[in-house]
């Protein structure tokens, strides 16, 4: 969690971020390489899931806009610029999957069926009802569930890197790129949840039915269970779903249980 | 025409304005009522947010050629708006997040309940409602970009004017894009040329009306469109509108102007 501790340091420069956003990762994707050399199936399988979930980004979107986290100015301009960058890296992993040639299309199975999961799947009305009642201390949640999702995604980036070296390049740009999504999150949660015990208490709620990544809901259940078991089932990635859970832990209010919780539901 | 949306993702730039000499506002500063009419719409392509919320609750984003146009527009209408905040931080107006925030939340329950609005229509009426949005899209860029021209043109400034341009060519991609789409769901269904007529001219407002309030609308409506020119420019944008598969007749646009005593 080195990226949180430098951005309590230093307030997070929306008008920066924005100004170099990162678009188009095809200059960086060896296309002739990875088409010689192919990707390993669990590569390309993680590349998958990614992908669609990175592609979920408007879903995201709304859920967050339908509440009052679209009144916060500052939270919408980082939302306007982390959108682009995400549809730019979902971009880059289509245009791996189709130099090694891969099956582009969005991934399709039953998904997992139990109560928490149907209420990840609510559309946007429940939202929006929910989110009005909540008012603008739900934007503390959705910068700690932003933030936890990040840390996710980003460590399944560095084990794609290692699972692929001829990835390493596009990797450590797509890490880097998540690093400053997450010096944002942090920073907003932490304020946020520093200023109100209703924040931490409605945040603590938002952890507890939360399935991850964020838009996990939406994938196959097989595809999710293959992602929690290549990801953080080795000790390696067990040790990443830790620090993810002690990150968590640390913010104000939110205490060991709530790390824990999130470290049960990623580690297979 | 098709819209050539890799084309236009591609291509998707943050407007920029570092290469223009913005001192020359030192020695020749806007005008009052110029600075008023651009924090307007400064504030408009801040909220272009609150616009495009609108547009997630409906099943339109779900098709990949939209949601990847609607990413890269909210991005490139933040950025009018920090362009547009450069130009005002030289005459001493700052334009702030928190400000912003401000104007937000003053729109209390009417903008609360818009989302649950719009889901409850768009789940009724579907893809139908999907074309009144496009409809909806092309008035208002249409619209924002016969203002900005307008704005160009009026003032004389060659920095400002340049800026407005390069703001008002990016607009133009939007129009072909909200136009293309409307175009194409309008012309397939008798339902959604109806209820797109019927929501135009009966709900559509200059781009802002409702955020802000109605004495900075006319304000910016009499500064740019009182006149003969402004008239004409105006009569352009509806008949583009008019054009669109059902909607032949209408002058919303020209009906906003009377309706606050704009003169011809």
């Amino acid at each position: 969690m080195t990226n949180r501790a430098s951005a309590t340091t230093e307030s997070f420069d929306v008008r920066e971020y924005a100004r170099t956003a990162q678009g188009s990762h095809r200059g960086e994707i060896d296309v002739e390489t990875l088409a010689r050399t192919g990707l390993p199936c669990d590569a390309v399988r993680l590349i998958r899931v990614l992908r669609d979930l990175e592609r979920g980004t408007l879903d995201r979107m709304r859920n967050l806009l339908v509440t009052a986290t679209h009144k916060d100015a500052r939270v919408t301009a980082f939302l306007a610029t982390w959108a682009f960058e995400k549809y730019w890296i979902a971009d880059a992993l289509d245009a791996v999957l189709d130099a090694v040639g891969a099956d582009t299309s969005p991934l399709t199975g039953p998904p997992r069926r139990t109560a928490a999961e149907r209420a990840e799947r609510r559309g946007p009305i429940r939202r929006a009802l929910a989110g009005n009642i909540a008012g603008a201390d739900i934007v503390a949640g959705h910068m700690t569930t932003g933030l936890v999702d990040e840390l996710i995604t980003q460590a399944a980036y560095r084990r794609l890197g290692d699972a692929a070296a001829v990835l390493s390049s596009l990797v450590s740009t797509l890490v880097a790129v998540k690093d400053r999504h997450i010096a944002f999150l942090a920073e907003e949660a932490e304020h946020k949840l520093a200023a109100s015990a209703r924040a931490v208490r409605l945040a603590r709620k938002e952890i507890a039915r939360a399935a991850w990544p964020i838009g996990a809901a939406s994938i196959p259940a097989a595809d999710r269970s293959f992602f929690e078991a290549y990801v953080f089932g080795q000790p390696g990635g067990r040790a990443a779903a830790a620090r993810i859970g002690e990150g968590l832990a640390a913010l104000p209010g939110m205490g060991a249980a709530s790390g824990a919780t999130v470290v049960a539901r990623l580690v297979p | 025409m098709a819209f050539d949306i890799d084309r236009y993702t591609t291509n998707s730039a943050a407007v920029a304005w570092a290469d223009l000499d913005f001192d020359v506002f030192d020695e020749h500063p806007l005008p009052e009522s110029t600075l008023r009419t651009l924090r307007y719409m400064c504030d408009i392509e801040y909220h272009t947010t609150c616009y495009l919320r609108d547009l997630l609750t409906t099943p339109s984003h779900n098709e990949p050629e939209v949601g990847a146009f609607m990413t890269m527009w909210n991005r490139e209408e933040f950025w009018h708006g920090e362009a547009l905040a450069a130009v005002l931080a030289k005459h001493g107006v700052t334009v702030d997040y928190d400000v912003l925030k401000a104007t937000r939340l003053k729109l209390g329950w009417k903008d609360r309940l818009d989302p649950v609005k719009q889901s409850i229509m768009g789940g009724l009426v579907g893809n139908d409602f999907v074309a009144v949005h496009m409809a909806w899209g092309a008035a208002n860029e249409w619209s924002a970009n016969a203002a900005y021209l307008r704005m160009a043109e009026l003032e004389g400034n060659p920095v400002l004017a340049e800026l407005l341009k390069r703001i008002a060519k990016q607009e133009t991609r939007h129009v072909a894009f909200y136009a293309s789409q409307a175009r194409d769901r309008l012309k397939d269904s008798k339902k959604a040329q109806k209820l797109a007529r019927f929501a135009l001219s009966r709900f559509w407002g200059p781009v802002g009306s409702g955020v802000q309030d109605e004495a900075e609308v006319t304000h910016v409506m009499n500064h740019l469109f009182a006149g003969p020119e402004g008239r004409k420019l105006v009569r352009d944008v509806d008949s583009h509108i008019a054009k669109l598969p059902g909607l032949a007749g209408l002058t919303i646009v020209e009906d906003s102007l009377e309706k606050r005593g704009i003169a011809a």
